[in-house]
């Protein structure tokens, strides 16, 4: 076994009798960028906060390559770290920003402004360097956050919803440039975010949290294709769910009624249902088409709305029972011909890419 | 519509001719008091029969009010210091701390504003004749410090409230101590607070005339102190001469203050 | 629920407890608090121990008139100001900056020009001889010199001229915060500009005036320079009357009770005007 980079063990923290991080363990290997998703109070803040050393959990421990951190004051702990508001030091300009922790840990005067020009150019911002942060756009002030955490070349970069206060053009340039950055300087990146299409377009791994525990963590594409639970599957991506009961599994596909009274077979189970058991079907838009396919599952509808967004048409459906269903065919199964609003219609999906959660 | 200046028809009209008045009025004593000490009457007639400077002379001749001034000077410049070092030390527990009776804390260190003066004036002679100090200047520079407290909390706590405590954050996780991070942002970052609080609580001591007028001494009197017991004997033009010296200071005061803080906010 | 809202205990933050605040509350607390009880003592144990001090204060015909004098002065004082200020905060808080920042300057010297010298200004603008008497017989207004100063006229001008920095400019603020757009709509509803005055933007302001107000007269009620110089033995005010009957009759008792009193009924309505802000500050109506 190779020796591990950093550790989370076990960590809790406590408010009263509030738990905000149940037993949160995780292994980050080194150059990985690991993203802390989930909706805000889940405890994804306060685990980063425990490995910045700003708070001190309540038991559980903290290892960078088998050191426990959490005897170490923030200081000393040789982190990076990029912050949600805008944190440059209003009263230095950029370049004194950036030149700040190579100052405070007395680094010669040339090796400073070497290493500042190099920062200022991997975030783009050369021509800056004198400006006052108070005349910098708050993308240009994020990237100069961020050459300040580099500076001083700390093996983890903790980046807590750097981007939640840019308008989305912004946010999206500037997610491109953290992962041109991450890509050229090989740093650990921990990512704290809401914004799961913002964490799906830059992690290699995603620890999506919920109440203070770590639903499912995985890449992208496991959230996403292979949800652990309901509360993944509604997070992550769109999704439909369709109330059902349980008939019976064999071979690891089981069956279920929709509440019309349809019979679905073939699909992935979460877990062992017993029969007769309720339970929830889901379904991404996407998996969902207007024409029939291979080994389709149909489903009668009515379709209450269309509307159209040039690269792909979205539909809005109806079962008889009433649960509203969103489609949004993928371009090679859109079938403008059956896309009118009406009664008496039929969507289609394959069942294996359906899954079934306990309701 | 009310609210639009542009759109306020003839009411503006008579609203910028009443604030005029107004400004007229705040600006009328002050200039007034100027004018009169550089007029010859000495009964104080106005429009003044003619101009001179012989209220100056007298005034710069008379080593009383100097002494008087000089005392000010020094009492105010040793309250100011005290009460920005202290208040900045009180502002950070007020601001950051997090511990019971903390709203209780500034409710009690902002009382002696609110206090009448007299209250407390009394209230210190009576404590400082039992301990002996009064009439001395440890005793004026407390008493001053407590008044002028208030005056440097204010300023320096709103400038600690609106200055985000993630930029402490975030200069301590680069790798400064807790206290490098104070000295080497943040106390910079809300200079302009400390600044006001200096300007204020300087003023606070300066202008004080109630406690002064119980701790005064025949050998220690300020110069507010000397004002007073020239307006009760009588309505020199000399005192003109000097109210019209403290309306300059108050003008230079101002002037510095415009410019640092433009300096200081760049 | 509690700490949900993640709060930060954050590394400075823990340093930064009670302690520093000591100094100060060591200060205040021996030399604000302890002088200040010492004397409220004093009121029920100079020269014998029990109420007389308080018998005398509000048996003699002589002090109830002056807590009389000293509320009628501070009410009238306190209304003028509030008449004369919100016309300048409201066009303060409208006009052109270059015009208004003028108005502020203004406004700024007058308040921290010197008390004493500001309060001379009166004294020689207001005498019988003074300018003001002397320009309206010239004018022709009036035949004899009104009496103007030793008496509640005097007082009134020289405490409002004192007291309007202190409503202006924090009306200023209340003025700015309300919405224009909101009597724009006023007026396409078909509001008059005097009903759009009395129905919206002077009850939208009225927490500004009534907190504002409200410091004005408690400042009043404790002032003691300004009085003392312009006003008349005949109307004298409370703080005065403490003033003197400590340091003239070295009557300490007594003086110590009239504090109390006055020290009672400043912080009481304190506490009102802090309640008043503190509703306003969390959304609340009056």
């Amino acid at each position: 076994m190779t020796r591990s980079f950093l550790s989370i063990r076990a960590v809790r923290k406590t408010f009263g009798a509030f738990v905000a991080v149940h037993d949160v363990t995780i292994e980050v290997p080194r150059g990985e960028f690991l993203t802390f998703l989930g909706p805000s109070g889940s405890g994804k803040s306060t685990t980063l906060y425990a490995i910045a050393g700003f708070q001190d959990p309540t038991s559980g421990d903290v290892l960078l390559e088998d050191k426990s951190l959490l005897a170490v004051p923030s200081h000393k702990r040789n982190i990076g770290m990029v912050f949600q508001r805008y944190t440059l030091f209003p009263n230095l300009s950029v370049a004194e920003n950036v030149a700040f922790p190579l100052s405070v840990r007395r680094r010669p005067d040339a090796e400073v402004k070497r290493k500042v020009a190099d920062m200022l150019a991997l975030v783009r911002l050369e021509n800056f360097a004198d400006r006052h942060p108070g005349a910098l756009s708050g993308g240009q002030q994020q990237r100069v956050a961020l050459a300040r955490a580099l500076a001083y070349d700390p093996p983890i970069l903790l980046m807590d919803e750097p981007l939640s206060a840019l308008d989305k053009k912004l946010r999206q340039e500037i997610q491109a440039e953290i992962r041109r950055i991450h890509r050229e300087t090989g740093v650990t990146i921990l990512y704290v975010t809401h914004d799961q299409e913002e964490a799906l377009h830059l992690s290699d791994r995603i620890a999506l949290f919920k109440e203070g525990r770590i639903e499912q963590i995985g890449t992208g594409e496991d959230l996403y294709v292979r949800p652990a639970s309901e509360f993944v599957a509604g997070f992550i991506g769109n999704s439909n769910f369709l109330p059902a009961e349980h008939l019976e599994t064999a071979a690891g596909a089981a069956t279920v009624r929709l509440a019309d009274g349809s019979i679905v077979t073939g699909l992935t189970a979460a877990e062992a249902f017993s029969k007769g058991q309720k339970v929830r079907l889901m379904v991404r838009p996407e998996a969902l088409s207007l024409a029939p396919g291979p080994a389709s599952a149909a489903l009668a509808v009515d379709i209450v709305d269309t509307a159209f967004f040039g690269d792909r048409r979205r539909v809005l459906a109806r079962t008889a029972s009433g649960d509203e269903i969103d489609v949004r065919p993928t371009s090679d199964t859109i079938d403008p011909a059956g896309a009118a609003a009406g009664s008496g219609q039929r969507i289609y999906f394959d069942p294996a890419s359906a899954f079934l959660f306990p309701a | 519509m009310l609210l639009d200046y542009d759109r306020l028809g003839w009411l503006r009209v008579a609203l910028v001719g009443f604030t005029a008045a107004v400004a007229a009025f705040l600006l009328l004593p002050v200039v007034f008091i100027v004018l009169l000490s550089f007029g010859s009457s000495r009964w104080l007639a106005f429009p003044p029969p003619g101009w001179t400077l012989k209220w100056y002379e007298q005034l710069f001749a008379d080593p009383t009010w100097i002494d008087a001034a000089l005392t000010s000077a020094r009492i105010a410049a040793m309250s100011a210091v005290l009460a920005v070092v202290i208040g900045l030390f009180a502002s950070f527990a007020l601001v950051r701390g997090e511990f019971r009776g903390r709203q209780l804390l500034r409710g009690l260190l902002l009382t002696p504003m609110v206090l009448p003066v007299v209250v407390f004036a009394i209230a210190i002679y009576a404590f400082f004749l039992r301990i002996g100090l009064a009439g001395t200047t440890i005793g004026f520079v407390i008493a001053h410090t407590i008044l002028a407290l208030p005056f440097a909390i204010i300023p320096i706590t709103a400038a600690l409230e609106g200055f985000d405590k993630s930029i402490e954050d975030a200069a301590i996780v680069c790798g400064a101590s807790p206290l490098q991070a104070r000295l080497r942002i943040t106390l910079p970052s809300i200079r302009i607070g400390i600044f006001s609080a200096a300007i204020f609580s300087f003023l606070a001591s300066w202008d004080e005339v109630v406690v002064a007028i119980f701790m005064a001494s025949p050998t220690l009197q300020t110069l507010p102190v000397k004002i007073w017991g020239s307006l009760r004997a009588d309505l020199s033009p000399v005192v003109a001469a000097a109210s019209s010296l403290l309306v300059g200071l108050t003008l230079c005061l101002m002037i510095v203050t415009a410019l640092l803080r433009r300096k200081l906010s760049r | 629920m509690q700490g949900s809202s993640l709060r930060r205990g954050s590394i400075a933050g823990l340093t930064a407890g009670s302690g520093s605040a000591l100094p100060a509350l060591l200060l205040v607390g021996l030399f604000f608090i302890v002088p200040v009880v010492a004397l409220l003592l004093r009121s029920v144990t100079d020269p014998e121990p029990g109420l007389q001090n308080y018998a005398a204060l509000f048996g003699s015909g002589t002090y109830v008139r002056v807590f009389l004098n000293t509320f009628l002065v501070a009410a009238v004082v306190t209304a003028v100001t509030i008449l004369v200020a919100f016309p300048v905060a409201w066009m303060l808080a409208i006009m052109p900056p270059a015009y208004g920042s003028i108005v502020f300057g203004i406004i700024i010297l007058s308040m921290w020009t010197n008390l004493l010298t500001r309060t001379y200004a009166w004294m020689v603008l207001l005498q019988r001889t003074g300018v003001i008497n002397r320009t309206l017989m010239g004018l022709g207004i009036i035949q004899e010199p009104l009496p103007l100063i030793n008496n509640l006229a005097g007082v009134t001008i020289g405490m409002v001229y004192i007291m309007l920095p202190f409503m202006i400019l924090p009306l200023v603020g209340t003025l700015r915060a309300i919405d224009p757009m909101t009597l724009r709509a006023a007026a396409l509803c078909g509001a008059s500009p005097f009903q759009a005055f009395r129905r919206i933007l002077l009850p939208l302001s009225l927490p500004g005036i009534a907190a504002g107000g409200l410091m004005v007269f408690v400042m009043s009620l404790g002032y003691f320079v300004t009085p003392a110089l312009l006003g008349g033995t005949s109307n004298m005010m409370l703080a005065e009357m403490i003033a003197q009957t400590v340091q003239s009759l070295l009557n300490w008792g007594l003086g110590s009770a009239a504090a109390f009193v006055l020290l009672v009924i400043t912080m009481a309505l304190y506490a009102l005007q802090l309640r008043l802000v503190g509703a306003r500050r969390t959304g609340g109506g009056l």
